[in-house]
């Protein structure tokens, strides 16, 4: 199996679309997931019983495969990104979910007796107090739903979709390794880089972090 | 939707459904020999590689940072690059599938070594216990709960993507995915999720079961 | 309980940009007037679909590359899946433009259709069609579906035709994409028209390496292949003839959505299928599935040297 050098060279313009491409499919589906998992995280916290269902929920969709999730979607959003996007959306729900809660249960009961004592509101508390509070649990989760969803992304592929994917059943249908080699290591590439920005961003968003350390 | 979820029912209750090559019950065995087979053979490579770093303390930071590059790999390039290599055999599935558990299991080993208190370690030295007797009688068990999870989530994660070994000519409950995407048959395709997610549950909670036992078996 | 619940969690996550996305389809037809047979526009861009082979996908930068000659914005939507998939997308909005097959495509609309002479299955197709798609004329190129053996399996069992098989009931094993199971042309087909009855049917790929390795390692006696594919004649494979006409004619021909329909469109892809021959058609598939070049650079090279990049 050799890597044929020249294709490389001849296609940095179709590599660089389907990776921007590819990226563009993961942070949507991990922006979408936080956005569906913060509101159902502060529930989960907040009410008991809704707690388990919740984290069970996510953990049975998380048991179902992904491709069949894309295809199930197609008569709601057929062939399109958005399909693409929903299904990758479901699978961030099981890592934001259960750490955005377990951010929350690890603020300290006292801080938020404090910011009661000091007459915050309770969304206000939420937002400026258990929120922050939670961060680094939640940029874990974050972390973590991000490469997953960089790895998911080429499932996709068979829905004629899939980014950096779609090297991959090219390379199949004709015997050609050279853009199935390419496909993994820009993904594992995509994977690592993204991954470091978020440890960045998690150091820029938590400066108290920094002061203690 | 509704026409959708009873044609399922009917889909899944239907004998002839359950019969035969291409029947619900030899996919079903197939797609358990995949995700067994391959599962074991990820814990025979993770749980050694976790419990040696987690006991040494050495080369931690690489198998960390390989395990979490490993959770990276996208499962579609590696069956294709296997394929291409290896030709068409069952080899593209189980190196994909053992490359998908081994993360789980070595980064959860590891956590779990971490997570024992050093003095009970010094404790056990202290009684004259050598280095793998405290590794075997004092580190595993205590680390025993966070293994079973990394086990867990290998488990759930393979059964899942066992639906790949389809994709290259393959049975196990992806065939039904598979099928049902080329020819449009969208009770097929939930049928073979619906089973999938249900396999994924039950050993799932097997493996739960078996991890209450051995916890009330250790502290018995 | 849980999972009912859960899907209705998902589907309810799923229901807000799917509306969207419909909202739009309906309105992009409404705006371009999908009458029947009427004149549609290309002038906002055609999506060109293509199938999960590599034949049709030289079709779809093919007319990509006519299209674009002739002054139409177009985007080619590569490997997007079977017809089964791509025809919903065709009506749905998702794409505007398939390369498609006459005999095929007038087999799965309408699964009984007897017309197999090319002017007749044209018609056929028209009347099969459902509303706002319409397929052009069709071009000389022609790509069919065979049944093929090894040259030690014709031997063993002395198979030269699909007739043949049916003395081997119940033992031989068939390979091919999964759709071909439920397909006219394909095992419903082979059975109702031949009285063939296999031992197992493998769900392979089209044409492709799942089902040309099986074939060459023994996995499956009788492979489902294109004519097109030049690995039939470079492994010496047999290809049972078809006594019965069992395969329709399989003349490529566009089938497009009426909103894009244009008379530039129109006569854009009726230069080319006036001019690509089934052994033009064959050799670029060779140069993509052998020398490893891209579609798209095959295709565009075609039409430049076969003039039909010139504007008209």
């Amino acid at each position: 199996m050799t890597i044929d050098w020249s294709w490389i060279s001849g296609h940095t313009d179709d590599l660089t679309t389907l990776t921007v491409s590819h990226l563009q499919a993961a942070l949507t589906a991990v922006f979408f997931g936080l956005l569906i998992s913060l509101p159902l995280a502060v529930v989960a916290h907040r009410v008991r019983f809704l707690r388990g269902f919740l984290l069970g929920a996510s953990n049975v969709l998380f048991t179902i495969p992904s491709i069949a999730i894309f295809v199930l979607l197609l008569p709601i959003s057929g062939l399109t990104r958005t399909t693409t996007v929903i299904g990758l959306t479901v699978y961030t729900l099981v890592v934001l979910l259960r750490n955005t809660v377990e951010g929350l249960d690890s603020v300290p009961a006292k801080t938020k007796e404090a910011a009661k004592a000091m007459g915050t509101r309770p969304l206000r508390t939420l937002l400026t107090v258990e929120l922050p509070l939670a961060l680094p649990v939640i940029m874990a989760g974050v972390r973590i739903a991000t490469v997953m969803s960089i790895s998911l992304v080429s499932v996709a592929t068979y829905i004629g979709d899939g980014g950096l994917g779609q090297l991959f059943t090219d390379g199949f249908q004709r015997n050609y390794p050279t853009p199935v080699i390419v496909g993994v290591a820009l993904t594992l590439l995509l994977a690592v880089v993204a991954d470091a920005l978020l440890v960045a961003l998690q150091y820029v968003l938590t400066p108290w972090k920094r002061r203690r350390a | 939707m509704y026409e959708l979820f009873s044609n399922l029912g009917s889909w899944l209750t239907s004998g002839t459904q359950w019969s035969g090559s291409d029947g619900i019950a030899h996919r079903l065995a197939e797609h358990l020999q995949y995700s067994l087979l391959a599962t074991l053979i990820a814990t025979a490579i993770g749980l050694p590689l976790g419990l040696l770093i987690g006991h040494t303390g050495r080369g931690a930071f690489l198998a960390i940072n390989l395990a979490s590059f490993g959770r990276a790999l996208p499962t579609v390039g590696l069956v294709v690059l296997v394929f291409l290599a290896s030709g068409l055999s069952m080899t593209p599935v189980y190196v994909s599938l053992v490359a998908l558990a081994v993360p789980a299991i070595v980064t959860n080993t590891y956590a779990g070594m971490t997570a024992v208190d050093p003095d009970v370690k010094d404790a056990a030295r202290g009684q004259g216990m050598r280095g793998h007797q405290v590794l075997l009688h004092v580190e595993l068990p205590l680390a025993l709960p966070l293994i079973m999870t990394g086990l867990r989530l290998a488990l759930i994660q393979v059964v899942a993507t066992a639906t790949i070994a389809a994709y290259v000519s393959f049975g196990g409950l992806g065939r039904y995915v598979f099928d049902g995407l080329a020819q449009r048959d969208l009770v097929q395709v939930l049928g073979g999720a619906v089973l999938v997610a249900a396999v994924a549950v039950v050993l799932d909670l097997g493996l739960a079961g078996l991890q209450r036992f051995l916890f009330r078996h250790r502290t018995a | 309980m849980n999972r009912r619940t859960l899907l209705g969690g998902l589907f309810a996550a799923a229901s807000v940009p799917a509306l969207s996305s419909c909202a739009s389809g309906i309105t992009s037809l409404d705006s371009q007037g999908s009458t029947s047979g009427g004149s549609g526009s290309s002038k906002g861009g055609v999506t060109i679909g293509t199938a999960n082979f590599t034949e049709n996908q030289v079709l779809g930068y093919l007319y990509a590359a006519v299209l674009g000659a002739a002054g139409v914005k177009t985007t080619v939507r590569p490997n997007l899946g079977t017809r089964e998939i791509l025809i919903p997308a065709l009506k749905g909005g998702d794409i505007d433009l398939l390369p498609e097959y006459q005999g095929a495509l007038l087999h799965y609309l309408a699964p009984k259709a007897t017309a197999t002479e090319e002017g007749e299955m044209q018609n056929a197709l028209a009347l099969a069609l459902p509303a706002g798609l319409q397929v052009l004329p069709y071009g000389m190129a022609e790509d069919s579906d065979a049944f093929a053996v090894t040259q030690e399996t014709a031997k063993k069992y002395g198979l030269t035709s699909l007739a043949d098989l049916k003395k081997q009931n119940g033992k031989l094993v068939i390979g091919a994409a999964p759709e071909v199971k439920k397909r006219e042309v394909g095992v419903i087909g082979l059975k109702d028209v031949y009285g063939v009855e296999f031992k197992e049917f493998k769900s392979l790929d089209s044409s492709g390496p799942l089902v040309k390795g099986a074939l060459k390692k023994g996995d499956v006696d009788v492979a489902n292949l294109f004519t097109t594919d030049t690995d039939i004649v470079a492994n010496d494979w047999v290809v049972l003839s078809d006594p019965k006409n069992l395969i329709p004619g399989q003349h490529v021909v566009p089938l497009i959505a009426d909103r894009k329909a244009d008379s530039t469109v129109r006569k854009a892809l009726a230069g080319l299928g006036n001019v690509l021959t089934t052994e033009d058609l064959t050799e670029l598939n060779r140069q993509v599935d052998k020398d490893k070049k891209d579609p798209e650079d095959v295709a565009n090279a075609y039409a430049e040297q076969h003039g039909l990049t010139r504007r008209a």
